[in-house]
């Protein structure tokens, strides 16, 4: 897996958990044990409160697509061979929004408002990535 | 007490592709220009505010440090500065010389903006436009572009305003039509037609090329003073600042509750014309950097020009372009003009105060006395909206 060329995201003291759950395939939420909402991303603290009391929920993993869009072009060289990518917001029932690629699934059928359950995909020895696929 | 802000002086290079131009031959020319447009000396400028040049950074070091005012011998020059907000940062450069001139260290300022893009590599430009403004923790490892964010935004934009494919087309081909009259556009001479943006390369669903911005090179610049020495000046018609606005919503789209900008379009206008004691209907021009359709679409949605979710269709009917009613975006926006970086804006403002003397040849709006610009940075994180009108106030 050390081959992966793409680009891995950059992690934070305070996302490592997050990165420790896909892993473990678990898609977790950080939320604020004080004033109780959910962080779009995982947060060093609160950014509604400021409170540091923040704790992780582990989410369904099943959320309905809020956008999509479809590249057919236009990316770096190391994304040419992944082609057409589909890219998508993800709403999930814990009140967060990710963005995320739709695989399994031809273009074509990608609709607004689609059902799609997490699927973890390790790429490296320490990062496993989430993406999302529909749900039957 | 504000002495007021006013455009006296402005310059431009017409916007293209072409590496054989140089960064600084560019700012060298557009400096002489606006100060010789200005009708002041050189050693008369007390400030060199510029906005930052983006992804080339070696050419920031030379203008953030002091490069400008020595290679050009201004022998007035108090201080200089680079300001950087992506395609905003335009909009600072005339609130930080305003700043100048209300504490009696400025009467007037330089404001000189310079872009090459064609000698960096295009997936150097990709991996700029895709990291620079967007997440590299939660969105870069994805996949997603610049184009590929606006995309996400239009599609939701269409799915809950009902706009159709058609709709948002007519958007560019307007643009383009008002491009196609404007010299310093790199689409001079070329306008487009519905049925070739609806049959251009899809890129990112729903953007075709054409609706996608091609990244070009150019320069600007303008001399700025107060109220009170613009009107000694000339005739003393000028494109004075009368009220400003601004909304700041979040650096990334993903986490955006006002995705479209409505609210931030309405809230930063409303505070502008306020100020300036005007109404939006009182506005015989509208000037939308956004750099995608769907803000040409949200912005007049966001103004109060018309309803919500019926932006696209006030396009598609014509209204916006040349010969319309509710004439927007003359210079065409990134779309029409070629985006240059941080110039978008600078060409907003040079284009306002061309609409505003009369000077816009045959994009030319008649009677234009009140001009409403909004212009934006990053992926869209800010509205910075700002009246101008012809005579102090």
């Amino acid at each position: 897996m050390s081959g992966y060329k793409k680009p891995l995201p950059v992690i934070q003291p305070h996302s490592a958990e997050f990165w420790k759950g896909t892993k473990q395939g678990k898609l977790l939420i950080q939320n604020c044990d004080d004033c109780h909402s959910p962080m779009t991303y995982p947060r060093k603290f609160c950014s509604e409160c400021w409170s540091t009391n923040l704790g992780w929920k582990e989410s369904s993993g099943k959320g309905t697509i809020y956008s999509f869009s479809v590249t057919y072009e236009g990316v770096e060289p190391i994304f040419h061979d992944d082609l057409p990518i589909i890219l998508a917001w993800i709403d999930l029932p814990e009140g967060v929004r990710m963005t995320t690629n739709i695989i399994n699934c031809e273009p074509e059928n990608v609709k607004i408002g689609m059902n799609v359950e997490v699927v973890f995909k390790p790429v490296t020895d320490e990062v496993t990535l989430h993406y999302f696929q529909p749900t039957d | 007490m504000s002495k007021g802000l006013a455009i006296i002086g402005i310059a431009e290079v017409p916007t293209k592709r072409d590496p054989e131009r140089t960064r600084w031959d560019i700012l060298l020319e557009v400096c002489m220009g606006a100060v010789r447009d200005a009708g002041i000396d050189k050693n008369e400028i007390n400030a060199v505010i510029s906005p930052n040049p983006m992804a080339q950074p070696e050419m920031q070091n030379d203008m953030a440090l002091g490069k400008i005012p020595e290679v050009l011998g201004l022998k007035g020059c108090r201080d200089i500065c680079i300001t950087n907000a992506g395609g905003a940062s335009n909009t600072n450069c005339l609130r930080l010389a305003q700043e100048l001139i209300d504490c009696g260290q400025a009467n007037f300022v330089l404001i000189p903006h310079t872009t090459v893009q064609s000698d960096i590599p295009p997936a150097d430009l990709i991996n700029f436009f895709a990291t620079a403004p967007l997440d590299k923790q939660w969105e870069y490892p994805f996949g997603v572009s610049f184009n590929g964010s606006m995309g996400l935004i239009t599609n939701r934009y269409m799915h809950e305003t009902g706009a159709t494919e058609a709709q948002m087309a007519a958007v560019t081909v307007a643009l383009r039509a008002w491009a196609a009259k404007d010299p310093n556009s790199i689409f001079y001479g070329k306008p487009t037609t519905l049925a070739d943006v609806l049959e251009s390369r899809m890129i990112s669903t729903p953007l075709k090329a054409k609706e996608c911005n091609l990244l070009a090179d150019g320069g600007g610049a303008m001399v700025v003073t107060s109220h009170e020495i613009a009107k000694t000046l000339g005739s003393g018609r000028h494109a004075y600042k009368l009220g400003h606005g601004t909304r700041f919503m979040s650096a990334t789209p993903f986490v955006r509750e006002d995705l479209f900008h409505r609210k931030a379009y309405r809230e930063s206008s409303q505070d502008a014309l306020k100020q300036a004691g005007l109404h939006i209907d009182d506005m015989n021009l509208r000037q939308i950097y956004g750099a995608y359709p769907y803000t040409q679409c949200s912005a007049l949605e966001g103004y109060g020009v018309c309803k919500e979710g019926e932006g696209a269709r006030v396009w598609a009917d014509g209204r916006c372009g040349p010969g319309g009613d509710l004439p927007c975006t003359t210079m065409g926006d990134a779309t029409g003009r070629g985006h240059t970086g941080s110039g978008v804006s600078m060409a907003f403002y040079i284009d306002t105060v061309r609409q505003i003397r009369g000077e816009a040849g045959e994009r030319q709006i008649n009677n234009c006395d009140n001009v409403i610009v909004t212009t934006s940075g990053g992926s869209v994180m800010n509205t910075c909206t700002t009246i101008f009108g012809s005579e102090a106030r």
